[in-house]
Formats: structure tokens, sequence, C-alpha cells
């Protein structure tokens, strides 16, 4: 019994409405106002049961399978053994400040940003197990033995050796991460293998990375031509004052608006890229919106959100997920006797520390 | 009794789906393939998973990944054994949505008032020795800032001593810093800042200011302060960042006010008993009214009550202390005139301390 996806239209389908979204949105943004937000654990886990119940993975849909006691238990785990300690340390060094030891103040401050760093990396890590470990497929479930410990140096270096030659080599430390956290991944009995490269990033990078620079030289130059055609340099007065002006709006605009557009188009690579470059046993996956698709869903998130008056930000984790779903695609086999129960562990609390970043998982 | 009807089952060990027949046999049921059979299965460890399309879903404590699908109408007899449909979550679904926010609305007014009112019953039961201890580690010997002459100190001594009845248990410093301030911190720790001391045109000003900031002392608002805070970033501590942080903020201004007239009342009381001139303060007062924010300090952060940090009524606490001179009243002076010279002069003629604050290197 195997199923070939080469017939099918697409394996993943998303079939769900933002109707249905907002009879579950409105009570949740009520009920986490009342509890002084501690009902967001709860109201995540309803959201996600919902969208993942409405994703179809070739015959049969996904399973969210948390639970918003175990994001409550990681909150609280991070409180405790994150928030409690960083209070004391900048008590610490505050009392160091006031007695002049500036020197070791300094040094406690720089532990604890890496200390922080480190548990950011931890919690990406993290938070990726714990969606695999919850969501369900036929009965079956993803997850990792890795505790993440390890990962959470390679995000240090990793990100440092991006930063070191002036930030060039950002796209190698973001493939190499993906790679690095998805490797350690599996599904059922399969292990995801990620092979992005990340050479084919940086025309889009050196784009992003250039456009300030790109945007100075095209005003200047397009100074000059005006000057240029204006004839004689020293007439310019008043008129040279008033194109300087617009040349200066001009230009503000373009890195606002230019800037976002290069991001993104950066990033619609990345994430094509990063998932092309993803297998799991005989299964290939590939994510088919590209710049204009991102930069359109963008727009739209943000005319949602200024209509709404800001009340359509409840409708982000619903946008998110349907782009994601709509424009995912994969290709294979997936032979079902095969496909067995994954025996990696199950841990019991959830993405407290991405929780308390308040970063993405994937 | 047994009844058969419809349903779907995972085992939970391969992704095979299975179409079985429930066999319900006491608090026990069979599952019942074509050639197999599957179970028996407890009642008592069926746990409801989620509602999917028109299908209910159940899992197996224990086994992972085990379902078992029903849908179209289940025989009374069954559903009286299978687990009730989950919506918001355990609590709120046992009390109706409408309920449950009223309750919790309730239960969220009472968190905050405990968390805010009782710190003052809180703090006076936190050993001296805590106290004591937590300002030791805070400020230590303030890195040499501490401004000594004999004389200088001797009058600093008589000047506490007139305004309060037990000046052994608290520690009053004047610092060689360049700042329009005085801070009260834990453990009877009171400084004050070179910088008000030599702008006062009498003693009375700087007694005034002092009594002030011992009444924090002796009303326990540093501790207070401390508790509330950390109260308060536990109750907040669901709410996500800036929302959090900005209720929080205002709560705790509210509650400085409070202090604030608190101390001001302990002080007129304490010049008053020393026969000090309420009038020295009010002109202070009056001067700092004019005075805008660029010659005060900056707030020390939390659990320290600064002088300035918190006042913006500068004119009205002028009038408060214009209003407690008693007519007719015989005043002294605070200190003479050579005692007040020495003080004023104390951190001019003591070449040892440091100066400035904590973050220049010398
Ligand atoms: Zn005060």
């Amino acid at each position: 019994m195997s199923e070939d996806l080469s017939q099918r239209h697409s394996a993943f389908r998303f079939h769900g409405t933002w109707r249905e979204f907002a009879g579950i949105a409105f009570p949740n943004l009520l009920l986490t106002i009342v509890t002084l937000g501690i009902y967001r654990f709860w109201a995540t886990t309803r959201e996600r049961e919902y969208l993942w119940g409405k994703t179809d993975f070739i015959d049969e849909r996904l399973e969210w399978t948390g639970k918003g006691m175990e994001l409550f238990i990681g909150f609280i785990m991070v409180f405790f053994l994150l928030g409690l300690p960083l209070i004391v340390i900048q008590l610490v060094s505050q009392g160091l400040i006031f007695r002049g030891e500036t020197v070791i103040a300094a040094a406690v401050t720089l532990v604890m940003f890496l200390l922080l760093f480190y548990l950011t990396g931890l919690a990406y890590f993290r938070a990726l197990r714990y969606r695999l470990s919850r969501t369900y497929w036929r009965g079956i479930r993803g997850g990792s033995d890795d505790p993440g410990f390890q990962y959470g140096l390679s995000y240090i270096w990793r990100s440092f050796v991006g930063w070191l030659p002036i930030f060039l080599l950002v796209p190698w430390s973001m493939i190499s991460l993906w790679n690095e956290r998805w490797n350690a991944m599996s599904f059922g009995p399969h292990r995801f293998s990620a092979n992005a490269e990340w050479k084919p990033l940086m025309r889009r990078y050196l784009l992003f990375y250039l456009v300030p620079f790109l945007v100075f030289v095209g005003a200047v130059a397009f100074g000059i031509a005006i000057a240029a055609s204006g004839g004689q340099p020293d007439a310019l007065g008043g008129t040279g004052m008033a194109i300087g002006g617009i040349l200066l709006i001009f230009a503000v605009l373009a890195m606002y608006i230019v800037l976002p557009l290069a991001a993104l188009a950066y990033y619609s690579k990345y994430f094509r890229l990063a998932v092309g470059g993803l297998r799991l046993h005989d299964l290939e996956f590939e994510f088919r919106a590209r710049a204009p698709d991102w930069i359109l869903f963008f727009l739209a998130n943000m005319a949602i959100i200024i209509c709404t008056l800001g009340i359509g930000y409840i409708f982000m984790p619903y946008r998110n997920w349907k782009f994601f779903i709509d424009h995912m695609e994969a290709y294979g086999e997936v032979n079902i006797d095969e496909l067995t129960q994954s025996e990696t562990i199950v841990s019991k609390h959830g993405e407290g520390l991405l929780d308390a970043f308040d970063v993405g998982a994937i | 009794m047994s009844s058969f009807f419809d349903a779907w089952h995972y085992d939970g060990r391969s992704a095979v789906r299975r179409k079985v027949e429930v066999q319900t046999i006491g608090q026990q049921f069979f599952l019942l393939e074509t050639e197999r059979r599957h179970g028996p299965f407890a009642f008592a460890d069926v746990e409801y998973v989620q509602h999917k399309g028109d299908v209910d879903v159940y899992g197996l404590s224990g086994v992972d990944g085990w379902r078992l699908m029903l849908s179209g109408p289940v025989p009374a007899e069954l559903s009286a054994h299978l687990p009730s449909r989950r919506r918001y979550g355990g609590w709120v679904d046992r009390l109706g949505l409408g309920k449950a926010t009223v309750v919790f609305s309730v239960a969220r007014a009472a968190a905050i008032a405990v968390v805010l009112l009782s710190p003052q019953w809180l703090a006076p039961l936190i050993p001296q020795s805590v106290d004591k201890k937590l300002g030791d580690a805070l400020v230590g010997d303030f890195g040499g800032r501490f401004c000594s002459t004999p004389a200088g100190k001797a009058a600093l001594k008589k000047l506490v001593a007139s305004l309060d009845s037990s000046p052994d248990d608290l520690q009053v410093e004047v610092a060689k810093i360049d700042m329009i301030n005085a801070v009260a911190l834990p453990g009877g720790k009171v400084i004050l800042f070179d910088g008000l001391v030599k702008q006062a045109r009498s003693p009375d000003e700087v007694a005034g200011v002092l009594a002030h900031e011992i009444g924090h002392v002796r009303e326990k608002h540093v501790m207070q302060a401390l508790l509330r805070q950390m109260g308060l970033a536990v109750v907040l501590g669901g709410v996500d960042g800036n929302s959090g942080a900005l209720v929080n903020n205002m709560l705790a201004m509210s509650y400085s006010r409070e202090a604030e007239a608190e101390a001001d009342a302990h002080s007129m009381k304490a010049l008053g008993n020393a026969d000090i001139s309420p009038v020295g303060t009010a002109s202070f007062f009056e001067r700092l009214s004019e005075l805008d924010g660029s010659a005060r300090g900056g707030e020390e952060g939390r659990g320290i009550t600064g002088y300035m940090s918190s006042h913006p009524l500068s004119r009205e606490r002028k009038k408060a202390f214009e209003k407690s001179i008693v007519k007719g009243k015989d005043y002294k002076p605070a200190l003479t005139s050579a005692e007040w010279t020495e003080l004023k002069t104390m951190c001019t003629q003591d070449r040892n301390a440091k100066s400035g604050f904590g973050f220049d290197f010398e």
C-alpha cells in the first residue's frame, strides 16, 4: 500500500475558512484579556488544533496534539530558570556599577548576553522539535532525540561567523543552521535530511545588502544629471534647493519601500532554497511562493491590520498558516506500511523559551 | 450486551488506516477488523482528542498515536462511555464561556489587588538583617564616592540625630556626584548627592530632603517597591511584552506617588519636632518647579526611590510645606553656619573620594 504523489494536484491542501477561525480567535482574545494573558497558551493550542485539522496531507488531515498546559509549563519554567536569575543578575550588575566595579559589571553583562544568545538558539531548536512531536498524521508523529544543546553552541558561533565579515556571511549562517536543525529531526521512522545550499542565495542577499548604497548612488547620479541639464551651475539657487529636497524625500521613501521589498525578496529565496533542500525518506519538498507572492502577502497583512485598527492581528496565525500550506508541495512516495511510529522521546513542556523570546519556529 | 457499528482506527504503530467495528463489552471494548481483533481496551483509558470535520477523534492513554475516529450518529450506549468534547479547555468548558469570563475577570482584579496591597503588610515582615544585606550588596562603599571629613561628618550626624529618634540604624552619606538628587536604599541607607547639598541655600533645605528620604526608610517604601515590582512581574508575566511593562509602570507609578506623599508628611513632622523651619524646603521646591528635567538625575531603576524621579508636582509639594509652617513658633536653623559650611564643602575638601558616576573609567 503506497501513495504515488505524482498524479495528485498538491500533496498539501488547506480548507479552513476565516469565518470558522474567527469563531475561535474572538473567544480566545476575550479569554486572554480577562485572564491577564495566561489563557494565551490554551488559545494558541486551540488555533493550532483548528489549523492542523483543516490541513490535508494526501488523504488524511494533520492533527495537533499539543496542550495549553505544556506551553504554560514551558513558560513557567522559563520564568523561574531565566526570568528571575536575569532580574538578580541585573540587580547585581547595578550594584557593581554603584560600587564602581565597571569592568566586572561589563563582564557580567557580556556573560548574560552570551547566555541569552545561546538560549535563543536552543529555543529555535526546541520549538521545532516540540511542534514535530505534537504533529500527527495517520497516528504517526515526528520528533528528535537531540536535546539541542549542541545546536545552541552552533547558533552562537555560526551567527558570529556570519556577522564577522561585515555581515556578508549571514546567508551561510542562516542556511547552515536550518540544515543543522532539520538534520536532527525525524518523522515516524525516517530522519529528515537537509542539504540546502547557501551560495545561490548570495545574489539576493547582496541586492538587499547594497540597497542603501544603490539608493545613495542613484540619488547623487540623478542630482548630477539634473544639474548638468539645468545649464549654469551658479544659476541653480532656489531651484537647486528644491530639487535637493525632492531628492532627499525620494531617497528616504526608497529606503522605506525598497529595503523591505529587498528583504522580502531575500527571505522568499531563502525559504524556497531551505525547503527545497529538505528530504524525508522518499519525499521531497518544495515551497512555491516567489518574491511577488511574499510581497502581496505582506502588503495584504498590513492592509488587514490597518483597516481593522489592529484587531485583524488575531487573524495572522490563520493567514500565515494558509500561506505556508498553499505554497507547500511534496513529491515522491509515502509507503504507508513502512511509516511506523516515531521512537523519539516526547518532552512534557512546550515552547517556553521561544515564547519568552517571541520568535517563530520554522 | 454488545453492539456493532462502523469506525476508523490507527493503531499508533503504523500509518495503516483500518476500518473497524466497535464491540462493547461492559467497561471494555474490542476493535474488529476483517481478520484481526484489537484489544481489549478500557473505556477509562479513552481520551477525547478533537473534532475534525464531522468526525470525533479519540485517543488511548499510554498508546502513542492510537486513534479511534467515529462519525455519524454514535449509539447512546457507546457515547455514554466516551469522554465529552473539549472546546476551550477544562475550566472554561465546565463553567461556560460567559461565566468563565466573569470568574476570570474577578480573579484577575483580586490578583492585582493582592500584589499591590500585600507589600504594605509583607515589607515589615522581612527581617532587618535581610534588608541590611541587600543594601550592603547593592551599595557597598559606592565605589569610594562617599565624602568624609571629621567636621562634615559631625555636622551630618547632628542633622540626622535631630530628624530621627533612632539614628543608629540609618546610614546617611554624601556622595561626590554632581546631581540634584537623593536616594533611599535598602538597609536604611540614604545617599545625598553632592550636587543637591551644594545648590542648597540653607541647611534647612537639606534637612527637609533628608527627612523625606528617612521617611521612605521608616515607612519601608523601598522594600515595598521591590516586592511590588516582583509581584507585578509574576502576575503580569502572562501578558506579552510592551503592554505588560506599560501596565506595570503605571501601577508602580501611582503607588510611588502615594509613597512620596507619605514621605513628605514624615518630613514635615520630623522638621516640626526638630524645630526646623519648613520654609527652606518649600523654597527648594519652588526652585525645583522652575528647573526642568535636564538638571535632574536619572532614575536608578527598580526598588530605589529617587527623590527627583517621581514627583511632577513640585508646586503642590511646595504649598504643602508652606502650610505646615506654624506661625509664631521659634524655629532654629538646622545647623550653625560653621557646621553648614563644613557639610557643604565636605566633598570639595575630601580629595580621596572619587567623583562622578560609575560609568566613566578613571
Ligand atoms: Zn521620595
